[in-house]
């Protein structure tokens, strides 16, 4: 395998799968600075008002990703799709209109300014690590008047397909630091310990495998979510007088 | 770039009902203008096609017209395909009702999914405000309901819905088959919100912490009025949010608020008992009227 410095930054589609797949791990790592430690989208919400307890979060995030992570997965494919056309390719247009249709899909302000936060941080630590012009173009993009905020998903599913990672292996990875990011909020916030918060990231990767398969041929339009308490969670954020979040 | 939904209205032919294999495909256009004599709105033009209907539109004492949507046969029914279409004229204001809760019956064996399809048009300074009763869908229907809402600048919208478990005083709670609601709300061309939801309790329980918990009902109400700032939108936010904590009882009813991503708000409520829901939304609005109109809320008469 190369090192990876001897590697060019220049052509994507030649890498070899071993790095592709380091690199996918790298940036999915939830140490990657791009501020996910600092939202629990609604979750802090919902443990305050005695909702979410240690013992029914494997079937909290059983149902999350069915919901919420399917339709963050089906994004994080479009998105995919669009950049792995390549450079000559890429509608700009279309990758406006995919974040615009992500950010209806998210009724909570906070959560909403969070996924933003996070997909402009992710395109920025990215284009620090190397030359992408896809992914330049489309921070460029978003920034044109009216700027448009840039998902986490969908710069996720981006920045894999420009990488030239393979798609399926993206999606999963995105759901599962997606995952791990959210129990990682819980041992923040409730009882929960290391070794059953790694029982659990353990028991929901066959969930993650349903969800990433659904997503793969379901159209954008029939990606549905239904998660009202997680998103009464999320609106009721603002009021909490002690907060550990920011979302 | 101006937001186009991907699915448009159910597909037929202009003039009278048609029926189809186990139901029937029908529309039912509203026209609403303001008279610029009087100021009043009135209900212009209208194409009924049975069994949706409206009798006529009552005057209001702000000027508005209010209408109630009629069903005849009672509910929607297997094989249903169902088109409401509706024009709030630049400068009218109109409120819409039901005469009471939508019953969405279980279909005979072989009978297509019912489907509903609402595409709402509301123009310049126009509002319209839409305060049905709740949806109720009985053991093993199967419904799809696509609705777009356009508004023009300045139009301004009042938009709830309510889902019910079932026929809870049977002990029939999420035993329908499938339900499906999309939602675009568009706003001078901008998609300001988009809702997609599939129920299909047999599949995936909806007492799952990650859906309803211990809630049995839920709603959605969005409130809009386009072109106004985003710090208007934050001050409205923090104030109905207010309404909404005191609204709240965990264990029986939650009330969330957000901003949308302009133009307007959402509500989102759950309750275990659906008087709860309706008392919520009516609080909301009521707070929501005065503050975005200076105007009072006029719950709708019923006609039965």
């Amino acid at each position: 395998m190369p090192a990876d410095a001897d590697t060019p930054q220049r052509a994507p589609f030649a890498l070899g799968q071993d790095l592709a797949d380091l690199r996918l791990l790298h940036l999915a790592d939830s140490a990657l600075p791009i501020g996910s430690l600092a939202h629990s989208f609604g979750l802090e919400s919902l443990e305050a008002a005695g909702i979410l307890q240690v013992s029914g979060l494997a079937d909290f995030f059983r149902g999350y990703l069915e919901e919420a992570g399917l339709v963050e997965a089906v994004f994080c494919r479009a998105a995919f799709r669009l950049a792995s056309t390549g450079p000559a390719q890429f509608s700009l247009d279309q990758w406006r209109g995919l974040n615009e249709q992500l950010a209806a899909r998210k009724p909570a302000r906070e959560s909403r300014a969070a996924s933003a936060s996070m997909g402009h941080n992710f395109l920025l630590t990215v284009l620090a690590l190397g030359e992408f012009p896809i992914v330049s173009e489309a921070l460029a993009a978003a920034k044109r008047p009216p700027a448009v905020a840039i998902h986490h998903g969908a710069a996720f599913g981006l920045v894999s397909g420009a990488l030239g990672f393979d798609e399926d292996r993206a999606v999963l990875a995105w759901l599962h630091q997606t995952i791990a990011n959210m129990v990682s909020a819980c041992q923040r916030l409730l009882p929960l310990g290391q070794t059953e918060a790694a029982r659990i990231l353990w028991n929901l990767k066959g969930t993650m495998i349903e969800t990433a398969a659904r997503s793969a041929t379901c159209l954008l339009d029939d990606a549905c979510g239904f998660m009202p308490l997680l998103e009464w969670g999320a609106m009721e954020h603002p009021a909490l007088a002690t907060r550990l979040f920011v979302s | 770039m101006n937001y186009t939904p991907t699915v448009q209205t159910t597909a037929r032919e202009a003039g009278a009902a048609i029926l189809t294999p186990g139901g029937v495909c029908a529309t039912l256009a509203l026209d609403f203008a303001r008279d610029a004599a009087s100021g009043r709105t009135v209900l212009a033009a209208s194409s009924q096609e049975p069994p949706l209907r409206v009798v006529r539109a009552f005057p209001l004492a702000d000027g508005a017209a209010l209408a109630h949507l009629h069903n005849v046969s009672g509910g929607l029914l297997g094989g249903d395909h169902l088109t409401l279409s509706v024009n709030a004229g630049a400068g009218a204001s109109v409120q819409l009702t039901t005469t009471g809760a939508t019953r969405i019956y279980r279909p005979r064996a072989g009978a297509a999914e019912t489907t509903q399809a609402n595409d709402i048009r509301v123009a310049e300074d126009a509002l319209l405000e839409y305060l049905p009763d709740p949806l109720i869908p009985f053991a093993g229907a199967r419904y799809a309901q696509r609705t777009s809402i356009h508004l023009a600048h300045g139009a301004g919208l009042f938009w709830w819905e309510i889902v019910a478990p079932g026929r809870e005083a049977r002990g029939e709670v999420f035993q329908y088959e499938r339900l499906e609601m999309k939602t675009d709300l568009i706003a001078n061309g901008r998609l300001i919100a988009a809702e997609r939801l599939r129920l299909e309790p047999r599949n995936h329980a909806l007492a799952s912490l990650a859906r309803l918990g211990p809630y049995h009902y839920w709603a959605t109400f969005y409130i809009c009025r386009v072109g106004l700032d985003a710090g208007t939108w934050l001050t409205t936010e923090t104030h109905l949010r207010e309404v909404a904590t005191q609204l709240s009882r965990p264990g029986e009813s939650l009330w969330g608020i957000s901003t949308l991503v302009a133009d307007g708000l959402v509500v989102r409520g759950v309750a275990r008992r659906g008087r709860d829901v309706i008392a919520g939304l009516h609080a909301a609005w009521r707070e929501a009227k005065l503050r975005l109109y200076g105007r009072e809320a006029i719950p709708p008469r019923k006609v039965n």
